[in-house]
């Protein structure tokens, strides 16, 4: 699969640095990658020789396994690093930690951290090519990617498609990923919780802002259910989950309520029962395991291109 | 010491030379002539392109790290800092360890600092260890020296404590600073809660933050009475509020500090940690209020809101980075380079060396002849870099090294002494 297209950048650290053209071509990228994914030998030469470091300093287990995948489908040599089993709570600083492992000739470094900059901290001081998986509330632009390309896949051209993300919104990197990247695609973009959760400001990035659950679904083409964050509120933002569920969970009555089907997705794992019932998550509508599936190939996508830039 | 200072332009309200250029002859410490033209041999000489002489300003709330976090600033290297700012006095915050909360602190500072060119007047903390609970012994300290009661940069959060602190310091009509945060608001903020902190999901620091602990400040002292200072203040509601209090006749003086003044928010978008202030940097409205605050007199000071920090506790991710960088040596520079010309040299002598001591109460020096020297040689028109290895300051935390600016300090004389800083 040969391309002359090159990604504008070098890391690819949150989708507000990425242009719409480095958009469009991962996801033809991914588009090949995913064809790629269902032969039956699935393994691809292309990153061979390339050394990734899988640096995780925040629990993951979806993403970390997806990038993973992605990797070794890339012929990629892996080193694996997480925060539980590492000197960093020995008190070591982020930047002696990446460097150690830098210093055995690593040649990309995917990391999630809890951080929001961490990555542009680590651009700023070393010379390996960086993907962002997650930097605490910031971004997740992956995951932005695989969700836009899985929109796509459902329902085509996402330019004037209305997409509207439910739950955590205060909380969520992929939230914000999500709205970056779906404003570069022209969709239209809503955000609907309670009001404690939608952070103060985010009309300003060009979206509405609702706090009506049924409002929102009749509105929305696209529903993209977020995770409750309960790991990462340090203080309460709402009252319990029973209340949650009642007025901002989504279930089977009120989507057969609207008078036409709209596409469920979720980033999970997935609270059962309070964001989204199990008929609406295991539905006909629901493509939130397509999602995952869309995310080895858009991570390879990713991983490829930035290679190139090598 | 003896220098003649060539054709400096007196900019000294309180001169008669006000506003004329002149040559001033400083002999033993003493200025001897001020004149059209001094005609000397065997005297050092400073001249230079379009050079201005003022009273030497003053730095209000400088934090040292000096007793006990020597590795950031001692009381020599801020000294030293604020003479290449042009400052020949600063006032000490009382954020040390110990904290300055007892007449020993008190006299550890002025004990230390009695002889040197720039005059280190230290405030005393309001609570021991600057922890919000109990009172100090503030009549003490007061007259052991303490020239203003205050926890520094940490705001006074617990409402009784400073209402009574405000009526304390009557005993000798004493001043309370505070610099105003409501913690429970501010949370874990880390900039300003804005447009930029949405895109960087960080989390934000909302204006009302500051108005809210403002607006309890005026309150109590209104009931009280007392004397207050609001200390580097950062929102567009704070400065209205002062402005009002004032027209009620409220015996409150403010200020802002100088980055505040030329930079906003958006200087955090590409996560520079040398940019995360406390104040944190806010909105453009709220930097062009502070701007009218300043016009208009609401604002009565501008402050370099020094704060020396080890690399340690900066070359870090943005959210685990202290809050603060120096700023001693670049007042002057950030004003003339960042905020044109509506800032003349006129205005920022009174709110850098007038006010800041009207405020203190303490005395004014004068460019006069028969005063002792006291004064700062400065240039509008100079240009300079900022490099990091020319600094004085023992820390490093500042954004704004390599940058070229246009004003430039030249040289302090106090105390019979002079320092001519080598940044070039």
């Amino acid at each position: 699969m040969a391309t002359v297209q090159q990604l504008s950048t070098k890391h690819v650290l949150g989708i507000k640095y990425l242009s719409e053209s480095d958009i469009r071509l991962i996801f033809e990228t991914a588009k090949s990658f995913k064809e790629v994914l269902n032969r039956p030998i699935k393994k691809v030469p292309s990153l061979r020789d390339v050394t990734v470091a899988n640096l995780f300093f925040e629990n993951s287990t979806r993403t970390r396994i997806s990038f993973e995948l992605a990797e070794k489908r890339l012929s990629a040599d892996i080193v694996n690093f997480s925060a539980s089993s590492s000197s960093v709570k020995k008190g070591e600083t982020l930047l002696d930690t990446v460097n150690n492992i830098l210093s055995m000739k690593v040649d990309m470094v995917v990391m999630r951290h809890p951080a929001p900059g961490a990555h542009h901290f680590l651009a700023q001081h070393i010379d390996a090519n960086i993907i962002n998986a997650g930097d605490g509330t910031h971004e997740h632009p992956t995951q932005a990617l695989l969700d836009a390309f899985s929109m796509e896949e459902a329902v085509g051209e996402l330019a004037g498609r209305k997409v509207a993300i439910f739950g955590d919104i205060l909380h969520s990197r992929v939230a914000l990923s999500n709205i970056f990247c779906l404003n570069k695609l022209g969709a239209k973009v809503r955000v609907c919780g309670p009001p404690t959760l939608i952070p103060k400001h985010i009309a300003e990035l060009g979206v509405e802002v609702s706090h009506d659950l049924k409002d929102s679904l009749r509105w929305c083409d696209i529903a993209n259910v977020l995770r409750i964050q309960l790991e990462r509120q340090d203080i309460s933002y709402f009252s319990s989950l029973r209340e949650y569920a009642q007025y901002f969970g989504i279930n089977k009555p009120l989507l057969d309520s609207l008078d036409k089907p709209i596409v469920i997705m979720h980033p999970g794992p997935i609270n059962r029962g309070v964001e989204i019932t199990s008929d609406v998550a295991d539905s006909e509508h629901s493509i939130i395991l397509q999602q995952v599936e869309n995310g080895v190939a858009v991570r390879m996508a990713v991983l490829y291109l930035l290679a190139a830039k090598r | 010491m003896d220098l003649l200072i060539k054709n400096a332009t007196i900019t000294d309200p309180g001169s008669p030379h006000h506003g004329q250029q002149r040559d001033i002859f400083i002999r033993q410490g003493k200025i001897e002539a001020i004149e059209a033209e001094v005609l000397l041999k065997d005297v050092p000489v400073l001249e230079g392109e379009q050079l201005k002489a003022s009273p030497g300003w003053l730095a209000m709330g400088v934090q040292t790290g000096d007793p006990g976090l020597e590795q950031r600033e001692d009381l020599r290297t801020a000294s030293e800092a604020a003479a290449a700012g042009g400052f020949t006095a600063i006032t000490c915050q009382p954020n040390t360890d110990p904290a300055i909360h007892s007449k020993s602190e008190v006299l550890y500072v002025r004990n230390n600092t009695g002889g040197q060119l720039v005059a280190c007047y230290p405030i005393g903390a309001i609570s021991r260890n600057c922890a919000g609970k109990e009172l100090t012994e503030m009549i003490d300290m007061h007259a052991a020296g303490a020239v203003a009661f205050s926890d520094g940069k940490k705001a006074v959060q617990h409402s009784g404590l400073m209402m009574r602190a405000l009526q304390y310091v009557q005993a000798f009509d004493g001043l309370v600073i505070n610099q105003p945060l409501e913690r429970d608001i501010a949370g874990e903020g880390q900039m300003h809660e804005g447009y930029t902190s949405t895109t960087l999901g960080m989390k934000g620091i909302p204006a009302i933050a500051e108005e809210i602990m403002v607006q309890r400040d005026l309150h109590l002292l209104a009931y009280t009475g007392s004397r207050l200072h609001l200390a580097n203040l950062s929102t567009a509601g704070a400065v209205e509020m002062v402005r009002q209090a004032k027209a009620r006749g409220l015996r409150v003086t403010a200020s802002v500090p100088v980055m505040n003044l030329a930079f906003d928010d958006s200087a955090l978008d590409g996560f520079d940690v040398n940019f995360k202030l406390l104040p944190p940097l806010r909105s453009r409205a709220d930097r062009d209020a502070l701007r009218q605050g300043l016009l208009d007199g609401a604002i009565d000071a501008i402050t370099a809101n020094h704060a020396p920090l080890e690399e340690e506790l900066k070359k870090v991710e943005f959210p685990y980075a202290q809050f603060g960088a120096i700023g001693l040596e670049t007042v002057y520079a950030v004003c003339k380079t960042y905020l044109g010309d509506w800032l003349s040299d006129e205005l920022f002598v009174e709110k850098t060396a007038i006010n800041p001591r009207k405020i203190l109460g303490l005395p004014l020096p004068s460019l006069e002849v028969g005063q002792p020297a006291e004064l700062a040689v400065f240039s509008p028109a100079q240009q300079w870099v900022y490099r990091r290895e020319n600094g004085y300051s023992r820390s490093h935390n500042s954004p704004l090294f390599d940058r070229p600016f246009t004003g430039k300090v030249l040289a302090v004389v106090n105390r019979d002494q002079s320092f001519f800083n080598r940044h070039r």
